[in-house]
């Protein structure tokens, strides 16, 4: 159905994103907290509008924002990605010298461009969202504009991010030029009709997939990433390891899927993609494993886990990928979520030496930090476990045994160094003084709500799994 | 006389190609971003190009687009640069050295 209802998630985070700038010029820089409240409330509108319209089908401007079960699941995960962000951020932008204001509109901002970038199945829209996106997030990565390291993250992120927006307009016009039309489905059609596509085209959607695996972080194209996850601040760092990851893999799935069910596209795209996944498992794990810094531990996790979701996207099992989606936004937050706990007013312990004796001087966020780490690795009974299960099975449903069993190598290999932290908190003696300020309501109920999910999921996956087969019957 | 639609679309793809060599090559932040900026003005001409020849509109559209995103990594790609500049008096690529493991 066209109606104008179909834009209301969108306006709702935009309009809130404005009234959070606009707020923020009249208030004082000492108490801008109320700031993050009305962020919130915005993304909370946001995930009533999304409720509302779903079974709708409703578009807009022509069918091109369709808001269909797949991208309202998808926007309904942005939506909590944005809430988890916005908390963690309350207390931490005034600790860490960053200012709350802009954090908040910039975070509304670029869950705009991701819910842009997931509704559409038009080029030109699909661009526009993703430079929304981008645009938001190199200023967010900048944001403690008194840190050598976030700035320089900042630079790095933007420099290799428009360098691959530059790929993106070059594969967009050839592909425009062979088949006539921005739609994907036209693209599609000469794909599918057995004609194939003229080689321009084909190197058109080369060139736009190597702009999309640059916003995934997929070797060969992850370079920037640990070094910008690691600099960014850390409620950042959570934003970027699952939004852009989740939206370029959604475009990933809707484009691709028609695409390698057809033999010479298969032949082509489907062995190139998984000698990708298989090279960005083993390159994040791998480079994981001689970390002594956390926080770039974990970058180079999110790096591996992007290998296992586009095991999924080849496999075209719709259902696993987005569980894996939403497990991984749950334990991932947890994690980084711990990490933006272990700080006090100018500090953040980010070395595997500061989670030395955890265990005794923190039991609570050791134990929660463990269950996060443990559902990384993929340890029954947390979701993890489950998310990884669902993947690898559907992989080999479909005749993809080598790129399961390589899948199954690689997160052997990723249990060293999250069992590592593990060793670190509970069996080591205490060196440093790691004294933190533990008066952070908002963030510890962010990891109360990570713990619940990673749980909850972990033992009772049945309900959202039937909500995510409904979703996707019917576009799939 | 005005070249065939063609002649643009080779134009295009040689200006690409130098635009990713000096990517490459270059090594301060300024030139860099200049390099990235010849590759989206190379993307544009693609597409003007294009849609002469298809005879189609939305070419001419996208290119509006293109040219306002460009405007907007402008901002913030200086802003940053300028930010990088003020702490370590250089923007020189090989100075940003503080992250690595």
């Amino acid at each position: 159905m066209t109606t104008f209802m179909a834009l209301a998630p969108l306006l709702t985070v935009v309009f809130g994103a404005l009234v959070v700038l606009l707020l923020e010029a009249f208030m004082k820089r000492a108490n801008r907290e109320p700031l993050g409240y009305v962020a919130a409330l915005a993304l909370l509108a946001a995930g009533f509008f999304v409720i509302r319209s779903w079974n709708r089908d409703l578009d807009y401007f022509g069918g091109r924002l369709v808001l269909d079960r797949f991208s309202l699941l998808l926007i309904a995960l942005f939506v909590i990605l944005g809430l988890f962000v916005l908390l963690m951020g309350l207390k931490y932008a005034a600790r860490q010298g960053m200012n709350l204001g802009e954090f908040c509109g910039l975070v509304l901002l670029a869950v705009a461009g991701l819910m842009i970038m997931v509704s559409s199945t038009d080029w030109l829209v699909v661009f526009l969202g993703l430079e929304v996106l981008s645009v938001a997030s190199y200023a967010l990565s900048g944001l403690k504009k008194t840190d050598r390291t976030s700035s320089e993250a900042a630079a790095k992120y933007f420099l290799m991010g428009s360098f691959a927006g530059a790929f993106f307009v070059f594969g967009l016009a050839l592909v425009f030029g062979t088949s006539g039309s921005l739609d994907f489905s036209t693209l599609l059609a000469g794909g599918v009709s057995g004609a194939g596509l003229a080689p321009a085209g084909a190197v058109g959607l080369g060139l736009i997939l190597a702009a999309l695996s640059f916003k995934i972080a997929i070797a060969p194209f992850h370079m920037w990433a640990p070094d910008v996850y690691e600099g960014a601040p850390t409620p950042v760092t959570v934003f970027l390891t699952v939004g852009p990851k989740a939206a370029g893999l959604a475009v990933l799935f809707r484009l691709l899927v028609p695409l390698l069910r057809n033999e010479p596209f298969a032949a082509v795209f489907g062995s190139a993609l998984s000698l990708m996944a298989v090279l960005t498992m083993f390159a994040g794990n791998l480079a994981a494993l001689r970390q002594r810094s956390v926080k770039r531990m974990l970058a180079y996790s999110s790096i591996a886990h992007s290998g296992y979701l586009i095991v999924a996207v080849i496999a075209g099992d719709g259902p696993s990928l987005v569980f894996y989606l939403v497990v991984y936004l749950f334990m991932n937050a947890g994690a980084f979520s711990v990490l933006a706990a272990m700080s006090r007013k100018g500090v953040e312990y980010t070395a595997l030496d500061d989670f030395a004796g955890l265990g005794r001087r923190y039991p609570w966020l050791a134990a929660c930090l463990s269950v996060f780490l443990l559902s990384l690795a993929g340890f029954p009974p947390t979701a993890g476990f489950l998310a990884k299960f669902y993947v690898f099975s559907g992989a080999v449903r479909e005749g993809h045994v080598a790129l399961a069993v390589a899948a199954v190598l690689a997160s052997l290999i990723s249990v060293a160094y999250y069992l590592k932290v593990i060793v670190f908190m509970y069996m080591k003696e205490d060196q440093g003084e790691a004294a933190i300020d533990q008066e952070n309501p908002a963030l510890y109920l962010v990891i109360f709500l990570c713990l619940f999910g990673v749980v909850q999921l972990g033992l009772w996956p049945g309900n959202l799994l039937a909500l995510i087969r409904q979703a996707l019957s019917a576009a799939f | 006389m005005i070249p065939p639609p063609a002649a643009f679309f080779i134009l295009a793809a040689v200006l690409f190609v130098l635009g990713v060599l000096a990517f490459f090559v270059k090594k301060d932040l300024l030139t860099q971003f200049m390099a990235v900026e010849v590759m989206l003005n190379a993307g544009n001409l693609a597409f003007l190009a294009l849609a002469k020849s298809l005879g189609k509109a939305e070419g001419q559209v996208i290119v509006l687009f293109v040219i306002t995103v460009a405007a907007a990594e402008a901002v913030i790609g200086l802003a940053i640069i300028v930010l990088i500049f003020r702490q370590r008096k250089t923007v020189q690529t090989d100075e940003l050295k503080d992250l690595k493991g």
